[in-house]
Order: C-alpha cells, then structure tokens, then sequence
C-alpha cells in the first residue's frame, strides 16, 4: 500500500465528510432518509396578507422573522391565555427552545397566493351543513370532539405532515423495500412500499390513508388515497389525494413538499413546503389515550353545566 | 398429565433449535428480519396451559368463546411470589373489566408480540422498527446504542444487538400498567425482558422473551414460540386504531341524555 495513496483517501473521506451536500445512500442506493428530524417552522402555513405577492422573504427578512417568532413563547403565538395550560418552555418543548431550519419562504404554501385556494361551492354547502348540526352539540359524546382530543389522530401527524405546536418530531427508518415514518404524536408508523405497488382496495379506508412510494431520482414520492370521510384534512373529503416529495439536501435537513388535491374541496391542487431538520431525539413515547382524562374531564363538566343550567332555570320553563 | 409432558418437550425443541438454517441477509450481512409476522397460538387469552371455555357475553356465542392452548412458558408455572399470586387470582377474576387490551391501551412487551394482530419489522444498520397493528404501538430498536431508558413508559426501552444469527434486544423502562395476557398474567414496573429473534427456516422466526421482575416473581422465567412471515404478495398492516371502538365503554357514562327536551 502507497502512503500517498492512504493520504488521498483520508483526504477524499474528510472533504466528504467536511462537505455540507454530502447525502449520505442507504446500501442499496437510494437517499438515506434516515434520522430524527422536526418539521418545526417559522413560518405560518398560509402568508399573512400583508404579505400578499411576496413568496419570499431576503435573508435579512428572513432572519428579523425567525427572531421576531422565536422571541415570543408558543403560548404568546398561539394566543393560548392561561400559560399554566400549556407552559411549554417547561419541557423544552417551545418553538425557542427547539431547532427550526432556517428558510427564505415567507408561508409554509408555495406559489404566489401562498395560501389555501377556495372551497368549491358544493364544500362550502357541505362545511356549512356539518357545522349548523355540530352547533350546540360539541359537548355531547366523544365522537362530538376533536379527534385530536380523542387521541384518534393528531391533526398535524398526517399525512400530509405539518409543524405541530410543539413535539413536530419524527423518525424515518428505512430497509430495502420500505421507507417508515414514525410521527411522536400520536405514535404512528406509517410504512410506504418503494415498489409503487398498487393501492389497497377501495373499500378499505384508513384515518391515515393508504400510502404508496416510488424513487424518482434522489427524491421518494409517495402517493396516497384511502382516506376515510372523517379524516378530513382542511374540509377535504375521502377523495383527498396526496402526492409527497422527500428529498435530502444535505446532512442536516430534508425537503419536504406535499400537494393535497380534491376536486370536491378546492377549485385547485395546492403545494407547500417544509423543511426538516436533522436533530438528536429521542423519540418520547406519546401515550396519548392512555393518559386522556381531558376528555372525560369536558365531557362530565359540560355535563355539570347542564345540570347547574337546569338547577337554576325557573320552575315550569322545563 | 401425558399432554403436559408433550408440552413441555414440544417447547423444549423449539428453544433448543440451533438454528443451521442460514437466513437470507441485508446489505450490512446480518439476518434479514424484514416483513410482517404473527403468531399461530392463543397466548394472548393465556400464557399458560388452557382448556377452551366460555366468553363472558352470551350473546356472542362461539364468537366471544376463548380457544385452548398449549402454554408458552418454559418449565412449568409462573414463579409468582406469594402476594402476587394472590393478585393474579383477583386479576383472573376480573379480566373481563381490567384487561388494559378492552381499554385499547398499548400492549408492552412481550404481549405485543404474540396478540392476535400482526406486526411490521422495518430492519436497518442503526435502528430498527417494530410497528404493531394494535392500536398502532411502535417501538423503536436502539442498535449498538447503551443508553438507558430516559423515563417509564407502556412499550418501554429497546437496546438491541447481534449475537450470530440472533437480534437480541434489551427491554427496560416498562411501567406496571400492562399485562401479559386476558388471563391477568402481570408484572411490576421493574420489568426487564430479554427477547431473542432467531430465524429457524424459511418466514418463521424462533421468539423467546426472558422475563425477570424481583418484585413479582422468584426468579427469572421464559417463554418462547414462534412468529411466522405473512407470505400474501401485498401482505401490510392495516389501522387498528381502536380508540374509537372503545369510547362508549369509557365514555359513554358521560354523554348528553338526548331522552328528554334539550
């Protein structure tokens, strides 16, 4: 062996891994997805209007708008009142305290609307029609609240995934055939065939869809249908059709693009675009329904209320 | 008598196989894992020897019934210490009501291995994932990784490794809350199981989980079976989110009586 040899492969390996682009392939050639990572975001998923037509911000913005947001706890964000709820800077769980990819785009949605195209007419009659029978009845059973409240699915596990308020943590764990993506609320693996393989029948609907992946080049796109009518993500229906983009830039992140189209919700497909960043874990074990008591505490105390209601309505008026 | 000894030696075989089937590999030429695996045994109703008997609702008839089966632990009966086995007996009595399987809460290990629903490994150099169909439990597999378990939780802490042919993973971390079986089978939050992953042929896989629990049993006790490879060309796990089946049994108490005027 050539010491000169042995000095340019050392050389060769540490420009590699000095390298920000290195993206690393798992053995059987593909991107290696693989890692810990969080869709946390600085940005919103729809632009602000004062931002109208302007799809990105300049590097200067962009770092005054991630200053701005992270300088303010979530509960201050969200507009959440009572910081005693849910004083997240407690567990480290505060957008502040946890890392963000830094990003030029002023809104989570590309485009230059940047935001959710309209509800087609016959989505507007039917939201309208599933809030007039919701109206006076969201305290009435489980199946009245939230299906996050219900421990069901977290509305931002998707897919399509989004920044959660807090806990925006996955992981990806791939072999030969499969790509999994395991979302820490409400613990759900999602393992996507890379064969594009068909789709389950169409009887069969899933809360989370049925998802189907392929690799086009250095990026895993995956398709998916099979929703159930109550998955509803934004007013959609169970014809939601999903088509998601992972892409590894670097090291460090991963691209992540979704487009939701149902033409029995929206008058056109929309796009956004997240970007992952790599951090250490690790995943906490999100026991959801096990530690629900928030649910049988509204309900029992919607259910005080009404009997407080009655107790001091007048006699006779029953 | 004659059954129980058949029993016995039929386990014995299984946790003496020494595999020399060669498995096929992954890449980095450890034993392919990959794929969708069930048991073929009724260890979920009872981890030991039972006799086939009656469900708890009538209206469900032979549906609702319990199946028999040959017993998956090694060597005899569990090694309940004296107060708990008195606690097993109160759990057996009321397990058609404190089985935390009827809550839909997350299984622990081992049980997860061996309900009546198959689950996913998804086989990498670093981490490996365990995904369950039941109410969607996963685990994830630390590789060469001797960190300890941060906090308690129902599914626990995975170290695993290698040794030869064997994926070896190292469970701590395990709160008290589950149970090993619908028998009332329990354990104590100082939990440590040892499962052991051995392929013995083609999509089938010997399992053995070693269970030590001080507070509960007198020593250190097994159980071994074995998991089978759905073979389906397009076998996956389906959604078993079973909150939803359950919310009238936890909940229902505390729904609005739509009897009289609103």
């Amino acid at each position: 062996m050539n010491i000169s040899r042995v000095l340019i492969a050392a050389a060769a390996l540490s420009a590699a891994a000095w390298c920000q682009n290195a993206v690393p392939l798992t053995p059987d050639g593909h991107p290696d997805l693989q890692g810990i990572w969080t869709s946390a975001s600085v940005v919103p998923l729809e632009r602000p209007v004062e931002l109208k037509g302007k799809e990105f911000y300049t590097p200067q913005e962009a770092a005054e708008n991630a200053r701005k947001v992270l300088g303010i706890s979530s509960w201050e964000r969200l507009g959440v009142q009572a910081r005693e709820h849910y004083n997240m800077s407690q567990y480290g769980l505060d957008l502040s305290q946890v890392k963000v990819a830094s990003t030029l785009r002023t809104s989570l949605i590309i485009g230059p609307d940047g935001r959710i195209p309209p509800f087609t007419p016959e989505a507007r009659q039917r939201l309208a029609e599933r809030a007039a029978r919701n109206r006076g009845h969201q305290f009435d059973g489980p199946e009245n609240r939230p299906l996050q409240e219900q421990c069901l699915v977290y509305s931002t596990e998707g897919p399509p995934m989004l920044p959660a308020a807090y806990n925006s943590n996955l992981e990806i764990v791939q072999d030969a055939g499969h790509v999994a993506i395991v979302q820490e609320m409400i613990h759900s693996a999602r393992v996507i065939p890379t064969d594009n393989s068909p789709h389950l029948p169409a009887d069969i609907r899933q809360w989370s869809g049925d998802s189907r992946g392929h690799w086009e080049g250095a990026t895993l796109v995956v398709d998916t249908t099979n929703f159930t009518a109550r998955t509803s993500f934004r007013g959609s229906t169970e014809n939601l059709h999903l088509t998601e983009r992972f892409t590894r830039l670097d090291s460090g992140t991963i691209l992540y693009e979704f487009t939701a189209e149902d033409p029995h919700t929206w008058t056109r497909p929309w796009t956004a675009q997240i970007t992952l960043a790599r951090i250490e874990g690790p995943l906490f074990e999100f026991a959801c329904h096990e530690g629900n008591l928030g649910i049988a505490n509204t309900l029992s105390a919607a259910r005080a209320a009404e009997k407080a209601a009655a107790e001091a309505a007048p006699k006779g008026s029953k | 008598m004659i059954a129980r000894v058949l029993g016995l030696l039929s386990i014995g075989a299984i946790a003496s196989a020494q595999s020399p089937y060669q498995a096929p590999r992954t890449a980095d030429g450890k034993p392919d894992l990959n794929g969708i695996w069930q048991v073929m045994n009724t260890a979920n109703w009872n981890i030991e020897d039972h006799a086939a008997s009656a469900g708890n609702l009538p209206q469900l008839g032979a549906i609702g019934a319990v199946p028999a089966g040959v017993g998956v632990v090694e060597g005899g009966p569990i090694p309940y210490l004296p107060e708990a086995a008195a606690r097993r007996k109160e759990n057996f009595a009321h397990r058609w009501t404190d089985d935390p399987e009827i809550k839909c809460y997350l299984p622990g290990v081992p049980r997860a291995a061996y309900l009546p629903y198959p689950f996913e490994i998804v086989q990498s150099r670093k981490t490996i994932l365990f995904t369950y169909e039941y109410a969607g439990a996963v685990r994830i597999i630390n590789m060469d990784s001797t960190k300890e378990a941060p906090i308690d939780s129902w599914m626990g802490w995975s170290n695993g490794h290698w040794e030869g042919d064997t994926l070896v993973i190292d469970v701590t971390g395990l709160n008290d809350k589950t149970w090993f079986d619908r028998a009332g089978n329990f354990h104590s939050d100082a939990l440590h199981v040892v499962e052991r992953y051995t392929p013995r042929g083609p999509g089938m896989l010997n399992y053995e989980a070693r269970i030590e629990d001080p507070k509960t049993f007198s020593r250190p006790w097994k159980m071994s079976m074995i998991l089978y490879r759905h073979q389906e060309p397009d076998a996956r796990l389906l959604e078993f989110k079973c909150v939803e089946f359950v919310e009238e049994l936890m909940y229902g108490h505390l729904r609005k009586k739509t009897g009289g005027k609103p």
